[in-house]
């Protein structure tokens, strides 16, 4: 046997708790959740019958998603617009170097991060719930989400500016809001608009399901058809809102990578 | 890990290697290398010294011509007569091309994925025999105590240690360093040299090296071979080999920056 | 200012970003008409909540700890299960959907990782539904198809930003393509995919938090029922619960996320 040092013993107490953990989470979960094979073999006679009634897609359908879908893409501007707007002060706040005082930082930064925490649909029902079902509570919800997405990644690049003009700016006795108008603002501008993009992105994503909860849009009409099992309609539905999302989202990718 | 010294011998017979843009590589290649030599080979940058070291191991495939290791071909398409080839041709490289997340171990069991079953080396399950070999390997370069450090926290002389052991415990005929020192400092450079010699007179594996250093081709060579746009310009020995024949291959003076130590130019 | 030579003069980009301005400004007055979004409007909507938020309090905390935690727990159930398949199904897809690796098989893995990633969870969760039948296990299904797409995309992404020296080096020893993956791919990226794993699963719990809408479980049914009925006192509990879980699972899986990268 050649001249080796003994293999180190692993870190078995951080093994062996990782492998428990995992294992014990996965037993508790797929037992908490029935998954099973069998259910899923009985249940596939009805499934399979469904998926065929599911296709094909009901054309004649489509004149008649036209309305809704632009109502879709209205909420989508409104909500990219306003959260835009509103997110411009959260995330200067919440950027350390920019902020006005550790205590004000500490409170946006921790608004920031609650808002979130709860996905698009729970803002459209709350927003549902306070101002009646359509597409102002889709859009409020949505300017919501735009908050939390654009603050979020907008504060962190702020935070990596070069800090040169703005301090350039307060030493000539400029004010704090001076300060990050012409000091931060120009540096940080192209992430922003890139990001705005990107949350248009994900509110025209979201905004084809609001309508699940009453928050307009052509997600209203896949409900009814839903819940009256229309599964040909279901899938045009479907299949719209696809093309369209993915052509949506070519464009404004296409902007982006010009703008970067 | 003997080597009987009947095997390592490689014949070029007018192998070409033209590349895609048209740099050619290798130009009507004519070399027999006999099992057990060591040979350095020298030349200015481009001028075909990694190509050469890469046919043998079926890197860079020919263009037209052949390649005889022990007196079979090298075959010229990827599949398991390649593989089988390889096995037997342990490579070590300028940048080390070690794994850096993993164990030195591991990195030197690398070298023997070729000997074992495929579903052993999917699932880590390695004979003894070939861990045994792999320590040897290690032991042989002197640097047994580090078997269980990643790659990573180790210096580039070890870690060039490390790509030697694992060359080695491929059990090889042939052992090709293409710039083995030229990621590494002086005093390290002269180490691994001399491990790289000592390894060819213990073993007598055949060893083909690139050099860029005259003076390191001139001090560890015992043949050596100058290539100049991928032509043979020399071949001889390394005691008789002149300033002049330097100068031939390189087609000009030679500068400071041809030479490890500068004390060598007079 | 642009620093580039060659882009677009100052004077010429003030033209172009009041342009923009003024393009985006008109789309979304027009946006606010059609959607009936009037200022007289906009003047109650602050009312309006105002008015359903002071009917959240006190939150009902005993409907919270007897139907919100049990749905919480479901929520994240099928988040967990939903990752789980995801990431064992994106492992061998993200390695051949390497360019570097695989040229001709990572066209086509990175079409279907691109068709899986333009389907949100709740539209698969709505077919899922009627074939598994209504419950968790639908939602975690979807859940774990539609995060295959994203998965795909980020592993196939670090594995062609890793060294390919070691890969060259498996191959010169004898070792075949699929050992060269195992031994030199393989330990290169896993900390990194590792971390993508940990992260999608934050994104799995809110996205499972909303599959109760169509019945896939959950603890969005549970705010959809208290919503509609108009019990507010125990919507706030859901919300409040749900913002506390959700807290606590991003900051100990963002810990662990950064442990795993820099080890």
């Amino acid at each position: 046997m050649a001249m080796v040092p003994p293999k180190p013993a692993r870190n078995w107490p951080l093994w062996g708790g990782t492998i428990a953990f995992l294992v014990a989470m996965s037993w508790w979960s797929a037992h908490g959740i029935g998954f099973s094979l069998t259910e899923l073999l009985c249940n596939s006679a009805g499934g399979t019958r469904l998926l065929q009634e599911s296709w094909p897609p009901d054309f004649a359908f489509l004149p008649r998603l036209i309305d809704p879908f632009m109502e879709t893409i209205y909420i989508a501007i409104v909500g990219t617009v306003v959260g835009g707007i509103l997110s411009i002060p959260v995330a200067i706040l919440a950027a350390r170097n920019l902020t006005l005082g550790p205590i004000i930082w500490f409170a946006d930064r921790n608004f920031m991060n609650i808002l979130r925490t709860l996905p698009d649909l729970f803002w459209a029902m709350l927003f549902a719930t306070a101002v009646g079902f359509g597409p102002v509570a889709g859009a409020l919800a949505l300017s919501v989400f735009t908050i939390a997405v654009i603050s979020k990644l907008w504060s962190e690049s702020l935070e990596s500016i070069d800090m040169g003009m703005p301090e350039a700016v307060r030493a000539c006795g400029g004010t704090w809001l001076q300060m990050v108008q012409f000091g931060a603002i120009p540096q940080g501008l192209q992430h922003y608009v890139s990001y705005a993009l990107y949350a248009f992105e994900l509110n025209v994503r979201a905004s084809m399901v609001l309508g699940l909860v009453g928050a307009g849009g052509i997600g209203m009409i896949l409900e009814t058809q839903r819940a009256n099992f229309e599964y040909e309609r279901v899938t045009m539905i479907i299949l719209a809102v696809l093309v369209a999302v993915l052509i949506i989202e070519q464009i404004s990718e296409s902007i982006r990578k010009r703008l970067a | 890990m003997s080597n009987n010294n009947s095997q390592g011998s490689i014949r070029f017979t007018g192998a070409n290697i033209v590349y895609p843009n048209g740099t050619v590589g290798m130009k009507d290649l004519n070399l027999e290398i006999k099992p057990g030599e060591f040979v350095v080979i020298v030349g200015s940058s481009g001028a075909g010294k990694s190509t050469l070291l890469r046919a043998v191991n079926g890197l860079n495939r020919l263009t037209s011509g052949q390649i005889e290791v022990d007196g079979v071909a090298v075959p010229q398409k990827d599949g398991r007569e390649l593989r089988l080839l390889r096995k037997r041709v342990g490579m070590i490289f300028q940048d080390f091309r070690l794994v850096k997340r993993l164990t030195v171990m591991s990195n030197v069991l690398i070298g023997r994925l070729a000997h074992v079953p495929g579903w052993r080396a999917m699932f880590n399950l390695w004979p003894a025999h070939d861990k045994e070999v792999a320590m040897k390997a290690l032991e042989r370069v002197g640097i047994t105590e580090k078997a269980w450090i990643k790659a990573s926290q180790l210096s580039g002389g070890q870690q060039q240690r490390v790509g030697i052991a694992r060359a080695l415990a491929q059990e090889p005929a042939i052992i090709l360093a293409d710039e083995p020192v030229a990621s590494l400092d002086p005093v390290t450079t002269h180490q691994i040299m001399q491990d790289l010699v000592r390894i060819n007179r213990e073993l007598g594996i055949t060893t083909l090296v690139n050099l860029h250093f005259l003076d390191l081709a001139r001090k560890y060579g015992q043949r050596i071979i100058g290539l100049r746009f991928g032509e043979l310009v020399y071949d001889g020995s390394a005691a008789t080999v002149t300033d002049d024949d330097f100068r031939n291959i390189y087609g000009r003076d030679f500068t400071e920056d041809d030479v490890l130590d500068e004390d060598v130019i007079d | 200012m642009s620093s580039k030579p060659g882009l677009l003069t100052p004077q010429k980009q003030i033209g172009w970003a009041s342009w923009a301005t003024f393009i985006i400004a008109a789309l979304f007055v027009w946006s606010l008409l059609a959607i009936e979004f009037s200022p007289g409007r906009m003047i109650q909507v602050p009312a309006q909540v105002a008015r359903v938020l002071s009917f959240f309090y006190p939150a009902d905390m005993a409907y919270g700890w007897e139907t919100v935690l049990p749905a919480l727990a479901e929520s994240i159930q099928i988040a967990w299960i939903g990752t789980i398949i995801a990431a064992i199904l994106s492992l061998p897809l993200a390695l051949f959907g390497a360019r570097t690796l695989f040229p001709r098989i990572a066209r086509f893995v990175k079409l279907v990782s691109a068709t899986a990633r333009a389907f949100p969870e709740i539209l698969l969760a709505i077919y899922f539904v009627p074939i598994v039948g209504l419950g968790p296990f639908a939602g975690a299904l979807a859940i774990g198809i539609s995060s295959i797409g994203m998965l795909t995309k980020l592993g196939s992404e670090v594995v062609e930003s890793i060294d390919f020296g070691p890969v060259e080096a498996v191959e010169a020893s004898g070792g075949s393509r699929i050992l060269a993956l195992r031994y030199a791919v393989v330990p290169q990226v896993l900390p990194e995919i590792v971390a993508h794993w940990l992260f999608r699963f934050e994104l799995n719990i809110r996205a499972s938090a909303v599959l109760g809408v169509v019945g896939a479980g959950g603890v969005g049914g549970v705010l959809l029922n208290t919503l509609r009925y108009r019990h507010f006192e125990k919507a706030a509990a859901v919300l409040l619960l749900t913002i506390i879980v959700v807290l606590i699972i991003d900051m100990v899986s963002g810990e662990i996320r950064r442990k795993i990268i820099r080890s």
